[in-house]
């Protein structure tokens, strides 16, 4: 079974970086790549999960493979396109394109090539093969709302750091944090890092035993507050950056 | 943004480079085909040594994949998906699925693309170990086969696939004798490809609900494995017809002709079209058996789907319950 989690050393020595892109543009390019997955799923009424399979297929796609040798924007429209199929929700090639035209200027449409139909069709067997057939692929979506049920206190204040959270997953997936951690890990730590910002302080959650000190112990051991800052630190640091407003895109 | 990237800051990498790459994922380079070792209605298993994990002995199965306008197909890959996805519990008794992988580019032209499925390699099914065993199995064997092949077929309900081709060619069985389901999860992409007509498909395990074509579910492996249970103590197939109707007439000379009620009303054929048999003694037909094995086979052998056993009944029967397993 193929194992789709790396440590640091292996996110900073990519095939992109050894073909001779410093990191700090290949986050710049997965950053590109996710962002236009999302606004073309939008864009396309395709639902969350549809659009982050589509993001995770994509950061996979390039532990394996240069962005020199495949341009970001049709890799990006090629997961979107798979991920439609997987999820679903199928979109048609020519439609995918024909939104990703619109959303690119026309240099970046060029990458496309002289058949962008084509190239797509052909790219989907070089994903398919890249990412082993392995294409159900969870998200850390699932697990907040899971999380959220069990957590007691006010209402509405739940309710705002849950929203909080969700918006920060959706800004991790422009990260490489689901190329180092498990959703279910993610998804603790957002929700730590919205109770903190949205001042929710969890106190008590149903299935407490005398053994958990934290509401996440019930769901995933060993989870160390440096882990978890460690993973808010990577987020945040792309929430601040981040210059599309609202993040409303997921919704 | 466009002077940003050193992709941008180049001329567009010439995309026809792409068919270039996907020559470096050519299966046959991780794989090297040793000799076919089954050759069913929709495709052919090899043997093969995976050349990446130390020449390890593999069972490779293709099968084609006809490619549509929007390239492949999505019931393809949600079947591929769930079989992954499945491949995560590890279950004893479901042959392992090692690896996915694709012919490349080559078919390109056909409008159809190879698909590879790697397995681990079992020693063999159990139609051959059936026929190979030099005298009856032992209880024992017979009961820890059994509740093998029931294991299997419960895990696939529970993750709602119906396997709809249980026999004893799709049932392989290890050195150490453990049976493990194989050869299921690709019903739609089979409906879509064109059957290898040559091939017989064989009726024996087939419930009287797909003989008469109305719809069916979970309960139609049941009815299989019912089937499959009495030959592991006969060492010969419990019905055999040769055509649909034939297959049928055994049916109700074991069961008894169904009532009028129970007949479905979808029914592609009249119960009159049938002699009123009476209902036969298993007992006569498997002498050998365990009297709660007869009672295990009779509750999966029932004519109406709804009141057979499920898998999970089938697992807490008294037949497995009162004596440890070993
Ligand atoms: N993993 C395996 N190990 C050993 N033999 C196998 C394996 N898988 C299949 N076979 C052999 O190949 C035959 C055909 O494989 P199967 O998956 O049933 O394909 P089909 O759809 O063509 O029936 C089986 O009946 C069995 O004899
Ligand atoms: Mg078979």
């Amino acid at each position: 079974m193929p194992y789709w989690y790396y440590d640091r050393k292996d996110l900073q020595n990519t095939p992109s970086f050894r073909d001779g892109i410093p990191n700090d543009t290949e986050n710049r390019y997965r950053k590109e790549g996710a962002r236009f997955i999302i606004d073309t799923g939008s864009k396309m009424d395709l639902g969350y999960n549809t659009v982050a399979t589509g993001v995770v297929y994509f950061h996979r796609f390039y532990m394996f493979h240069s962005f020199r040798t495949f341009p970001r924007y049709i890799t990006a429209c090629c997961c979107l396109f798979l991920a439609g199929k997987v999820e679903e929700t199928p979109k048609k090639c020519k439609d995918i394109i024909k939104v990703a035209k619109s959303l690119l200027n026309e240099h970046k449409f060029s990458t496309f090539g002289e058949d962008p139909k084509e190239e797509v069709m052909t790219l989907e067997r070089i994903l398919l093969q890249t990412i082993k057939f392995d294409l159900q692929v969870e998200h850390p979506y699932g697990y907040l709302l899971k999380y959220a049920k069990c957590l007691k206190g006010d209402k509405t204040k739940l309710q705002k750091m849950v929203q909080m959270a969700w918006t920060f997953v959706n800004d991790s997936l422009c990260t490489t944090l689901c190329l180092q951690w498990e959703p279910e890990v993610i998804a603790v730590a957002l929700m730590f890092l919205a109770g903190k910002l949205s001042k929710f302080e969890v106190v008590d959650w149903n299935g407490r035993t005398p053994k958990h000190t934290a509401w996440w112990d019930m769901f995933v051991e060993d989870i160390t507050m440096e882990l978890l800052e460690d993973i808010c630190h990577q987020a945040n640091v792309i929430a601040d950056s981040m210059q599309y407003p609202g993040n409303a895109s997921l919704r | 943004m466009s002077s940003s990237g050193s992709s941008s800051s180049q001329s567009p990498p010439n995309m026809a480079s792409i068919s270039d790459v996907s020559a470096l994922f050519q299966t046959a380079k991780k794989y090297e085909e040793l000799n076919v070792i089954g050759t069913g209605a929709y495709g052919t298993v090899y043997k093969a040594r995976d050349l990446h994990n130390g020449g390890q002995i593999v069972a490779m199965k293709k099968v084609k994949v006809a490619l549509t306008e929007d390239g492949i197909p999505l019931s393809t890959l949600r079947e591929i998906a769930l079989l992954r996805q499945l491949e995560a519990y590890r279950h004893p008794n479901i042959v392992r699925l090692l690896d996915v992988c694709h012919g490349g580019q080559s078919m390109e032209r056909d409008h159809q693309l190879v698909l590879f499925l790697v397995f681990e390699h079992v020693e063999q099914d159990l139609d051959s170990y059936l026929k190979r065993a030099p005298g009856p199995l032992s209880e024992n064997r017979i009961r820890n086969m059994s509740y093998d092949i029931l294991s299997g077929v419960d895990f696939l309900h529970s993750h709602r696939i119906v396997h709809r081709d249980l026999k004893p060619h799709n049932l392989l069985v290890t050195s150490s004798g453990r049976v493990k389901l194989a050869d299921f999860g690709l019903a739609k992409t089979y409906d879509t490809e064109m059957k290898l007509t040559s091939v017989v498909v064989t009726l024996w395990y087939r419930p009287p609900e797909v003989l008469l074509g109305v719809p069916y579910n979970t309960a139609v492996d049941v009815w299989s494995s019912g089937c499959v249970l009495a030959q592991l103590h006969s060492r010969a197939p419990l019905l055999q017809g040769g055509c649909d109707s034939e297959q049928l007439h055994c049916i109700f000379r074991l069961l008894g002709r169904p009532a009028r009620h129970e007949w479905p009303e979808s029914a592609a054929i009249p119960v009159d079209s049938f002699p009123d048999y009476p209902p036969r003694d298993l007992a006569a037909l498997l002498p050998r058996a365990h009297p709660q094995a007869l009672r295990l086979i009779q509750g999966m052998l029932v004519f109406d789907p709804a009141k057979r056993l499920t898998a999970l009944d089938c697992l807490e029967h008294p037949y497995f319950t009162e004596e440890p397993l070993t």
